[in-house]
């Protein structure tokens, strides 16, 4: 188990930090509780609510086309390393997949799913 | 420095596949520019056509050899089979899209059908896993969206069920894939062929979660349970896609890993489980069949049953065996067709013609749907005078000759089961009118009843004709 | 095979992926949110992925490299589309709960 040595003695630093830094202010400080302290902090109403509550069903669709359109890069990775071997036949390869994901990029742009309704 | 990796001969294997990729490009686009009320048939047209075109160009691959693309895709008789297959159940599917489904949704759904049908055709001749997992991927992704098309709160769900479902077994499946390469090195299934694989525990493992993958995919018994709530979500056209697609491309990489990747050397009883769970389908879908009220879920439980059946004749992993699959599968596909397309023309967006109740009386109204529904419901019993017939007794014949004879005593009991299940719709149908008011029966265009027509033709020609592709085993490497 | 190029034994990377693997498959078992259940289909997936690098180093062979990078590709197509469903399912809903997904009978 010699190669986790090192992964063991960072897990242990991290936890005693964390637990320092929790532990430690409930035994130094000295508690003064007053009402001021448990209002919301500084500024701004009192909150009517839950915070974490809904938020527009958008947001989950923005959310979806942008994880698409962005791992869809991940395919670019094996293309940038044999760039130079491959040479034309990989740059139009790579046109006629930007090209697709373009096609589909329009197909979302015309259908409505960037518009924020 | 490599200029340029591959030839001719690599992109002109996969010129089918392309095809059916540009026109599933070109069909959503068309969809958008189309007039409103000319959607339906300008999707159904241009994705018909393109299927034909692919369906010629796939023809004449049938006498080439070898692999392309670095050994991811093999060409041959048994891929060409199985991609025509995949091209029939397509074609099929898109003209139930005539009737069924709204017009706004069409052409989305014909585009994600032709993707679908994509990664199948990659699945026909699939020879490395990569490709295996790419096609399986395709074909499945575009049946999540597919299932869940329609406006009923149970499409969206059986959509969900699907993919939650899917993904798991596709997890597994990986996960196999993973241990094979980590059991030979290599991607290519023809390298898990090396005699010293026989015994490596990585060979062993990883196939036991792929064919858990392949099992789920192909609905088979216990891995079943999500395909009669799917096939009844799901709208009409995709049902019809799906049970035929599916199986045909999950039988032709089960075929493949059977007949070409196994290590020479391995014990029989390495594949024991995969018997085993065909006999068990067998009976669980047969007796699933029985207690039904939807086409649908008959047919989904009919579909397990079915991939039973099938692998008998892959059992004993003989030549003759696998021309026989193939021949069952060709008559599976055009029988599971021809009831779907039977209850697309009884149905219209609500899709009427799914509920069994729909069929009570049928012949007094439309003699001629009650006739082939009859005929296709007899081929899936497997009665003659229908391919279902010739079918069975072929696959009853390598169940004997192979010693696997106990998968045959199963196979005629499902089939004494599966009886009832057929013959309590075909008594509904010439029943008497029972004097109550049946809602309006909508009128199917001619396509339709065209279609209808041929498939009957054809299941009964094949029983004369016994067209099994002779040379089809030396293509399986 | 060459395992010298490990810096620990092949044993432990199967391990890990293993437990990955089985982390997720619990998620997909007890969560009830799909959108956990989706978080933990991407675990399976990843735990493959943790293996097929692992092969990759092991025998020299890049196909595990694109391999795994085809993974992760389809694997965002499929979060995307399991997005798109859950949020079709449940637009009327008021929970997110995989048990209320009770129309179709089991």
């Amino acid at each position: 188990m010699a190669p986790y040595g090192s992964v063991a003695l960072y897990l242990c630093v991290a936890l005693a930090a964390a637990l320092l830094f929790t532990v430690l202010p409930g035994l130094l400080a000295k508690p003064k509780p007053n009402a001021h302290k448990d209002e919301a902090y500084e500024c701004g109403v009192e909150p009517t609510s839950s915070v974490s509550g809904r938020f527009p069903v958008r947001f989950y669709l923005i959310a979806m086309l942008f994880v698409v359109f962005d791992v869809e890069a991940a395919s670019f990775y094996p293309w940038a390393v044999q760039m130079h071997a491959l040479r034309m036949f990989g740059l139009l390869e790579m046109a006629v997949f930007v090209v697709v994901l373009g096609i589909g990029y329009a197909y979302v742009w015309k259908k409505g799913g960037f518009s924020w309704r | 420095m490599i200029a340029n990796p591959t030839t001719q001969v690599d992109w002109n294997g996969i010129a089918p596949i392309i095809t059916i990729a540009v026109t599933a490009l070109v069909v959503p686009f068309a969809d958008l520019f189309a007039r409103t009320h000319a959607k339906r048939w300008v999707a159904i047209l241009i994705g018909g056509l393109g299927t034909l075109l692919a369906a010629g160009l796939c023809a004449q691959q049938y006498g080439s050899t070898g692999t392309v693309f670095g050994g991811a895709f093999a060409l041959g008789g048994f891929t060409v089979v199985f991609e025509e297959i995949v091209l029939l159940a397509l074609f099929g599917s898109l003209l139930l899209f005539a009737t069924t489904m709204q017009e706004r949704r069409v052409g989305g759904s014909v585009a994600l059908m032709l993707w679908s049908a994509c990664g199948a055709l990659l699945m026909a001749g699939a020879s490395n896993l990569m490709t295996v997992f790419l096609g399986i991927e395709l074909l499945s992704l575009a049946l999540y969206c597919l299932c869940g098309m329609n406006d009923r709160p149970a499409s969206r769900e059986s959509a969900l069920k699907y993919l939650v479902l899917s993904s798991t077994a596709s997890g597994f499946m990986l996960l196999g894939m993973a241990l094979l390469f980590g059991a030979s090195g290599s991607v290519a299934l023809s390298s898990l062929t090396l005699g010293g694989l026989a015994t490596s525990s990585f060979l062993w493992s990883g196939s036991a979660l792929f064919f858990v993958g392949l099992a789920f995919k192909m609905s088979l018994a216990p891995f079943h349970a999500w395909s009669p709530d799917v096939y009844e979500g799901a709208p009409m056209p995709v049902t019809a896609f799906m049970s035929v697609a599916t199986k045909a491309a999950t039988l032709a990489v089960l075929a493949r890993f059977l007949y070409a990747a196994l290590p020479t050397g391995m014990s029989s009883a390495f594949l024991l489980p995969i018997w085993i769970l065909a006999g068990l389908s067998m009976l669980v879908g047969n007796l699933g069949m029985l207690a039904q009220t939807d086409l649908k879920r008959l047919l989904a439980y009919s579909g397990v049953a079915q991939a039973g059946y099938l692998l008998v004749a892959l059992a004993g992993t003989t030549a003759l065996g696998l021309r026989y699959a193939i021949y069952y599968l060709v008559a599976y596909a055009i029988m599971n067709l021809g009831a779907f397309s039977v209850a697309a023309a009884l149905s219209d967006e609500k899709e009427a013609g799914s509920a069994l109740s729909a069929y009570h009386a049928l012949a007094s109204r439309r003699p001629y749907l009650a006739a082939m529904m009859s005929l296709f419901l007899l081929a899936l019993a497997g009665l003659p005078p229908t391919a279902g017939f010739l079918g069975k007794i072929l696959l009853l014949s390598t169940g004997v000759a192979t010693g696997y004879w106990w998968l045959a005593v199963l196979l005629i009991l499902g089939t004494a089961i599966s009886l009832f299940a057929y013959a309590k719709i075909i008594r509904a149908m010439y029943a008497r009118p029972d004097g109550k008011a049946q809602p309006e029966l909508p009128v199917a265009p001619w396509p339709a009843m065209i279609s209808i027509a041929l498939y009957g033709i054809a299941l009964v020609v094949m029983t004369f004709y016994p067209l099994t592709p002779s040379n089809i085993v030396p293509f399986v490497r | 095979m060459d395992l010298t190029v490990l810096p620990v034994a092949l044993g432990d990377y199967i391990g890990l992926s293993l437990v990955i693997f089985f982390i997720g498959v619990a998620g997909i078992a007890l969560r009830r949110n799909p959108l956990i259940v989706l978080m933990s289909i991407e675990l399976m997936w990843n735990a493959a992925n943790l293996l097929f690098i692992t092969f990759a180093r092991v025998y020299m062979n890049n196909a595990g490299h694109i391999f795994a990078f085809l993974v992760i590709t389809v694997a965002a197509a499929e979060a995307a589309i399991g997005l798109a469903i859950v949020v079709v399912v449940f637009r009327n809903a008021k929970n997110v709960d995989v048990d209320d997904v009770r129309i179709l009978r089991g």
